[in-house]
């Protein structure tokens, strides 16, 4: 009697620990995924990428916005900090830079309502001391905990017209060693 | 959102005020990872999503509804919808959302539109062709502070069944 007891407890905790195991990890791993994707397997870092009009066809990350034009950089601070630039969209159309660690947390954003002229701010990893450049040219830092992570610009663009102006001025975006 | 611990339902409306913040719990992650990966934070937008329409019923692809709000609570919204492996669904009808710069207003600032599989005869309009049991997935873009902090206070659209076909479209 006591042993199926012992069996049937030690199996609910196993299933409880891999449950929470999973839970924990699946940011990570599915983030992880994300920037090997849109990093193209690493030959795409430090860089922006521009995807194309969002469609039904798009699968790089799930829900996404059909009315946004998006761009990304995966980012990897290994050799320093980053520089990270974008212009404003002609017109005022609302647009936005957001910073994600590795584990899925918007751990910095910036736009276009704030930031008129435009988003710029240095991209520093947590524990590495803050750049003399960055201090020098007062750019707002943002600190990420982990080395990789995704850059993404979003820009209002719900039509087609809208789109071509947004393309046009993200292609100025840049995310560099600083 | 149902594991969460700042996941809530409002008018049909689920959202979570932790989604995209440094200080989510494990669950709002691992929820943000599989549904909504790379979410801005609440101080950019807010995000809601509703599986039901009005009366409960799930939302499905044979059925037409009529959307139905007024003002909300941000510089610009967005409705779009989403088939169930979270991926827009397959049309080439060039209809996958609607927003706020698409609806027509009355003297009253209300608007209505439609969701559905074919074009209605007027008025904006989100397809969902090929979405077979979908859901809406609301967006308010540089929202109140009163809306980050009190989604109750949101007056959300409503989703209004107006009538179903028998079976799916083929």
């Amino acid at each position: 009697m006591r042993r199926p007891v012992l069996l049937l407890a030690a199996f609910a905790v196993t299933a409880l620990l891999v449950h929470l195991g999973a839970i924990v990890a699946a940011p990570r791993v599915i983030m992880a995924l994300a920037i090997g994707k849109l990093g193209q397997g690493g030959a795409a870092v430090n860089r922006f990428q521009f995807s194309r009009r969002t469609n039904a066809q798009s699968r790089d990350v799930v829900r996404p916005s059909p009315d946004l034009a998006y761009a990304s950089c995966v980012y990897d601070l290994e050799k320093g900090p980053l520089l990270v630039e974008a212009a404003p969209t002609p017109g005022g159309g609302y647009a936005s830079v957001s910073v994600f660690a590795g584990n899925t947390d918007n751990i910095g954003v910036f736009d276009t309502i704030a930031n008129p002229q435009g988003v710029r701010f240095a991209l520093v990893r947590a524990g590495e001391p803050f750049p003399d450049k960055a201090v020098r040219l007062q750019l707002p830092l943002v600190v990420s905990p982990s080395r990789k992570g995704v850059i993404l610009d979003r820009r209002l663009a719900p039509t087609q017209a809208a789109f071509d102006l947004a393309d046009k001025a993200r292609r100025a975006d840049r995310c560099a060693p600083l | 959102m149902k594991h969460g611990t700042s996941g809530e339902v409002h008018a049909h409306w689920a959202g979570n005020r932790l989604t995209g913040r440094v200080g989510a719990d494990p669950w709002t992650r691992a929820q943000v990872a599989l549904t909504g990966l790379l979410a801005l934070n609440p101080s950019q937008a807010i995000y809601f999503r509703r599986q039901v329409d009005d009366s409960g019923a799930r939302l499905r692809e044979n059925c037409r509804y009529r959307i139905a709000g007024g003002a909300l609570p941000g510089r610009w919204w967005s409705v779009t919808v989403y088939a169930a492996d979270d991926y827009l669904p397959l049309n080439h009808d060039d209809a996958l959302s609607f927003d706020a710069t698409e609806v027509q207003r009355n003297g009253a600032g209300r608007w209505s539109a439609t969701v559905a599989p074919d074009r209605p005869a007027q008025g904006a309009w989100a397809s969902t062709r090929n979405a077979g049991d979908f859901d809406l997935t609301l967006r308010i873009y540089n929202p109140t502070p009163q809306a980050q902090a009190d989604f109750g206070a949101i007056a959300f659209p409503t989703v209004e069944r107006i009538g179903c076909n028998k079976t799916p479209r083929a």
